[in-house]
């Protein structure tokens, strides 16, 4: 009785389980996520020498003699809306 | 665009150069808004926070859907002074549990995300043994309409006081979205959120993570 018992929490446990990647989260997997989850060194807009203060710019793009370009969004910084 | 380019070639452009040399060397500015002009805590760390969604979408109609679909976020985490002791002597905080929980394990991929609250933390558990860190979580809202359930790994390594490495990834599966981030899969979702400590060579990384945006204090605590 004991060992079914023993064999049908198991079956219950592989079960949910299965329904969750993060059984899978193993120190390879992590790694590989940690790799995969960078953003492409080549993408053309990260080439671009962006400043966080428009002041900033400004004052390099005068000193310079260059004009500014703005990307401007409201929300977050970093947010992709 | 390009006719205002061409203007400033010709130099036809209209601004006043002398004017704007001055300011700028007399260094004029008016005071910032000190609740979107953040710095990172001293003497703490910068971690960026990227997520994205790993499966589940309906094949996109449009090039800018599939833009979102396979859309990689980015946000930063703050560690405070503290915070990084407690990590060298191999303690989790609390307070940065509950950070990484509240405003870290969001799905940004597809615009502004809200973040959980305090009481959708049904579980949350980082711990770390032998430099490795271990957990789980379990988000999930009141009317059960959105929530993340997943598993955490990770390490540090430190030389002395100072952390050198910190990776910790988050693997799960994640439902529902918010109002600015419509169009997620439907039902439950793989979604992961990795993060690495930032080594500053991104101009990225001088930014404020959007959880502290106008409230320092909310995000730190």
């Amino acid at each position: 009785m004991n060992r079914w018992l023993v064999v049908i929490g198991f079956l219950w446990v592989a079960t949910l389980n299965s329904n969750l990647v993060a059984g899978d989260l193993t120190d390879q997997k992590c790694s590989e996520l940690i790799a995969e989850l960078q953003p492409g060194k080549d993408a053309v807009w990260r080439t671009i020498p962006w400043k966080l203060s428009v002041l900033e710019a400004r004052a390099m793009a005068v000193k310079q003699d260059k004009p500014i370009f703005i990307w401007a969004m409201d929300g977050h910084p970093l947010g992709c809306t | 665009m390009r006719q205002s380019l061409r203007e400033y070639e010709l130099g036809t452009f209209a601004f006043d150069r002398a004017q704007v040399m001055a300011e700028v060397n007399a260094g004029k500015r008016a005071d910032p808004d000190a609740r979107y002009t953040l710095s990172p805590p001293e003497g703490g760390l910068v971690v960026r926070v990227h997520a994205k969604v790993l499966d589940g979408y309906d094949a996109p109609t449009s090039d800018s859907e599939a833009v979102f679909q396979t859309a990689l976020s980015r946000d930063n985490l703050w560690i405070t002074a503290k915070e990084q002791e407690a990590l060298v002597a191999g303690e989790v905080p609390s307070a940065l549990q509950r950070r990484i929980a509240r405003f870290h394990l969001v799905d940004n991929t597809r615009g502004e995300p809200p973040m959980w609250k305090t009481d959708e933390i049904k579980s949350m558990r980082l711990v770390l043994e032998d430099g490795k860190l271990v957990g789980a979580v379990h988000l999930e809202t009141a009317d059960g309409s959105r929530g993340y359930q997943a598993e955490l790994r990770g390490h540090i390594k430190h030389v002395g006081s100072a952390i050198t490495e910190f990776e910790l990834v988050a693997l799960g599966q994640f439902f529902g979205e918010g109002t600015y981030t419509r169009n997620a899969p439907e039902g439950k979702f793989p979604f992961a959120v990795a993060f690495k400590l930032a080594d500053g060579t991104d101009v990225a990384d001088a930014v404020a993570p959007q959880g502290a945006r106008g409230w320092l204090d909310g995000y730190i605590k």
